[in-house]
């Protein structure tokens, strides 16, 4: 199974228009951001102290929310290219056993949510800080390294889920470009939640990944928003939370770093026993 | 005479349409078996079944003393197979393509890197070890492929039509290994094949259409029965001739101002050579061949 893993890896990572499409979302997101958007989110904040550091800042998290599910939707294009070319007979006749070869596409969207993730959280850093704004302390930078586990582990779960109904690269690639295309807006980076109708807002808290996007939110937004938010009404703080989907707001109450991880958590449990029950489905 | 592949009672059937039709037939061990059958006739659905990758509706078949559906396993890890298509990753060099198939099938790093040299130098792929799969000729690809059916040393070697679409040297490269194969290392090789001069090579024959087996049996066996041989006259004289074979009872057919005559046996042309000897400008006698064989067996309409 771990021959088969550097395999998917080795394939993903050779083809550079395969890295580069799980990338798009993320580069469009980049250039939205550097163009316009910036300026639209923190144009009603022009005097708060640090707004620089802060959007950075939570732009970055959505990008770590993102990445981990175009990544790994990337990753599993292996395992579509592979069932509609015929290589897969080629694994099938040999004794390797059919769940070890399907949890090496899985292990392989893993490596390569996560490795992508990182490359971002880097970059990201790197980018803050030159534009003036701190790098994360060493807790919350603990915190995110393990919320980019989790978050890869729950968005992979349900591309995997998604992906386990794929024959065809064309059914794959039509997939890719609606998804790249609509997670920036349902997980709130294109257009911050407040911004949005309450029924889209509606959308965007029921979509786990959103969630991933909250747990990095919060924790990156934690040190600019202590100096932004330097001695002003709690409620400013709680405004800018709920306005930028940093937390959620359900009945009043504010969603928290464990809802975050529990929802992560089930997400995973629930899309991976679905996976599991439609890839085992079709061998009959 | 040992049996390594038995097959019998096999069946398969895609919603109405029935690709096998209750085959059976047996494999001898240590020859070179060829498959034949116009496109269609349930080749591929047959050597998808023996090699495990689909399930029977019924019928029994062993492997080398395994039994299919009990045994999968143990089928998968002594047959190699060189499927219709490249099977192998166009981004990944030959050799990593073999170290990473040599490894589905549980060998020791050790006995991994040996394995997969060897199969690398009979298949002869050396020359282009380190280059990706996606960037060979069509020819190389080939050899790459019967390296990766190799690299596990099987018993059984299937090959799905492995000389289509490649060039005479070729093909006849890749017949120089298999028959390698075959001799040297005893290995039982399982052809399908749309070349008839290739299955004429074979030890043994089966002819399949319509999902059942039309015949089977040595290529000479099969010339034999299945062919009449044929003399061929151009007339001096077409009248005379045409007067002539009436009066001896001959049967035969004009075709282009030539007289062709069927013959039971080949030696039979002699007398009638004989007989005609003075009206005879030009003549030939053609014994039949696996291409008729395989045309009077399946039928001459094309199919799709």
């Amino acid at each position: 199974m771990w021959a088969m893993t550097k395999r998917n890896l080795k394939l993903f990572f050779r083809d550079r228009g395969a890295v580069f499409f799980s990338l798009l979302s993320v580069l469009i997101i980049i250039a939205l951001y550097a163009v316009f958007l910036g300026d639209t989110i923190t144009g009603g904040m022009k005097d708060v102290k640090g707004v620089d550091f802060l959007m950075n800042s939570w732009v970055i998290a959505g990008i770590l929310a993102v990445i981990s599910m175009t990544s790994t939707l990337g990753a599993l294009g292996i395992m579509v290219e592979d069932r509609a070319g015929k290589i897969m007979k080629d694994f099938t006749v040999s004794p390797l056993k059919r769940g070890s070869l399907a949890g090496s596409y899985i292990f392989c969207a893993f490596a390569v949510g996560v490795i992508m993730s990182l490359v971002a959280l880097v970059v990201g850093e790197i980018f803050i800080v030159a534009s003036g704004g701190e790098v994360l302390s060493a807790e919350n930078m603990l915190k995110v390294v393990g919320g980019i586990f989790l978050s890869v582990l729950s968005s992979s779960s349900i591309v995997l889920f998604l992906v386990s109904f794929f024959k065809s690269r064309n059914a794959f690639t039509t997939a890719s470009t609606v998804i790249g295309t609509l997670i920036g807006f349902l997980i709130g980076v294109y257009i911050p939640i407040g911004s949005l109708p309450e029924a889209v807002q509606g959308v965007i808290k029921v979509f786990p990944v959103s969630y991933s996007a909250s747990f990095f939110r919060t924790v990156m937004t934690q040190q600019p928003a202590a100096v932004s938010f330097d001695g002003a009404p709690a409620g400013m703080l709680k405004e800018f939370n709920t306005e930028l989907g940093v937390q959620f707001e359900f009945d009043g109450k504010m969603t928290t770093l464990a809802v975050c991880v529990i929802v992560m958590v089930v997400t995973a449990a629930v899309f991976y026993a679905l996976s599991i029950w439609n890839l085992s489905r079709k061998k009959k | 005479m040992e049996k390594i592949i038995e097959v019998s009672g096999l069946r398969k059937s895609y919603g109405t349409v029935q690709a096998v039709a209750g085959i059976d037939f047996y494999v001898e061990k240590g020859s070179l078996f060829a498959f034949l059958g116009p496109n269609g006739a349930g080749k591929s659905t047959t050597i998808d079944m023996i090699s495990t990758q689909l399930a029977p509706d019924a019928g029994q078949v062993m492997v080398d003393g395994h039994e299919l559906g009990r045994d999968d396993g143990a089928i998968r890890a002594e047959i190699g197979i060189v499927f219709q298509d490249s099977v192998l990753d166009a981004l990944l060099t030959v050799r990593e393509n073999l170290m990473l198939r040599g490894s589905l099938y549980g060998m020791r790093k050790d006995a991994l890197r040996d394995a997969v040299a060897s199969a690398a130098f009979t298949a002869d792929v050396m020359g282009f070890w380190n280059r990706p799969y996606g960037k060979l000729s069509g020819g190389q690809r080939r050899r790459a492929d019967i390296a990766r059916a190799l690299v596990n040393t099987p018993q059984v070697l299937f090959l799905d039509e492995p000389t289509t679409g490649l060039d005479p040297q070729t093909r006849r490269k890749v017949w120089d290994t298999i028959r390698l194969l075959q001799k040297e290392r005893n290995m039982t090789i399982f052809l399908t094949t749309h070349y008839m001069e290739e299955a004429a090579q074979a030890d043994y024959i089966t002819i399949m259409d319509h999902g059942r087996i039309l015949a089977k049996g040595t290529p000479a066996y099969l010339k034999e029965n299945y062919t009449r041989d044929m003399l061929k006259i151009t007339p001096k004289k077409e009248e005379a001739l045409h007067a002539l074979l009436d009066r001896e009872g001959i049967e035969f057919q004009k075709t282009g101002g030539d007289f062709v005559v069927r013959l039971r046996h080949t030696a039979d042309a002699i007398g009638i050579i004989d007989k005609c000897r003075d009206e005879i400008a030009g003549l030939e006698v053609r014994r039949g061949t696996m291409d008729d064989v395989f045309l009077n067996i399946t039928g001459s309409e094309v199919r799709n």
